[in-house]
């Protein structure tokens, strides 16, 4: 009896937890902070797109593939691909917690914008629409 | 270039792996120990021998991959050892809680080994692929 009670409690957290995940991912969510990236990392004259990656992180890829695509299309955009085991000073300084996490910084280094998990392309897109203020 | 595997094959072992723990605590702190010691093994073979010895992976290219076409893309084949080193890690726990009678901690570390089964099997879910960043900053914050 006690071992179904503690499958049901697990499949219950589960699949809660997933439910949470799946409407936070890939949402592009504003940043207030005025924080700057700190770093020696080129960035692009309209936005750059900082995604942090590490080794073991398979939804990495098809993030990258995304990103890089994006900043081809859009004149003035560029992407950046970090490795969180190369850079753990920019990781703690900026509350990266998982990969993939993606920062839209602006023109002038300030992190506007944040998505964690594979970012929804149409939110990446209006969001870096109002950055460029030009519709590539 | 870190060895690349089908990723379907740790999803189709994360489904026996929970079908198996689910037994496990159904059975409970005592006649579930066999059955637990046998996964143990099986968790052992993957994470310390490599992903080519584990028995369900064994199953998986020998009877189903046949079966399917090639898959979409590879994936790093370190993740998913990881996770069988993990839970590997609960499946000692759980054993050595029941030996001992203590099953609130069998049914924690089982229930959790579980979860994570579970949570890979049904939603694609890497646990130990989350847990890589934290561990890097708990490190790193030492």
């Amino acid at each position: 009896m006690t071992g179904l009670i503690v499958l049901t409690i697990a499949v219950v957290i589960a699949a809660i937890f997933i439910v949470y995940r799946r409407r936070t991912d890939g949402h592009v969510s504003d940043v207030a902070t005025g924080a700057t990236l700190n770093t020696e990392v080129e960035l692009g004259q309209r936005a750059t797109l900082v995604q942090f990656s590490s080794q073991m992180c398979a939804p990495c890829r098809p993030t990258r593939e995304m990103l890089s695509g994006v900043a081809a299309e859009r004149p003035g955009v560029t992407h950046v691909d970090l490795d969180v085991a190369e850079n753990i000073d920019l990781v703690q300084n900026l509350d990266i917690r998982r990969t993939p996490t993606v920062l839209v910084v602006d023109g002038q280094g300030r992190v506007r914008h944040r998505i964690t998990g594979v970012p929804k392309l149409d939110e990446l897109n209006e969001a870096l629409d109002d950055l460029c203020a030009v519709r590539a | 270039m870190p060895k690349q595997i089908d990723p379907r094959g740790p999803r189709f072992g994360a489904i026996i792996t929970s079908v198996v723990l689910a037994l496990v605590l159904l059975l409970g702190p005592t006649r579930g120990l066999p059955l637990l010691a046998l996964q143990a093994l099986v968790f052992a073979a993957g994470a310390v021998l490599g992903l080519q010895y584990q028995p369900y992976g064994i199953i998986y290219r020998r009877w189903v991959q046949s079966r399917l076409g090639p898959p979409a893309a590879t994936e790093d084949s370190r993740p998913p050892r990881f996770a069988q080193a993990v839970g590997l890690a609960f499946a000692v726990v759980g054993l050595l809680a029941g030996i001992f009678g203590l099953s609130v901690v069998f049914y924690v570390a089982v229930g959790m080994a579980f979860l994570a089964a579970f949570l890979n099997a049904a939603f694609d879910f890497c646990l130990g692929c989350e847990m890589y960043v934290r561990l890097a900053r708990l490190r790193a914050a030492r």
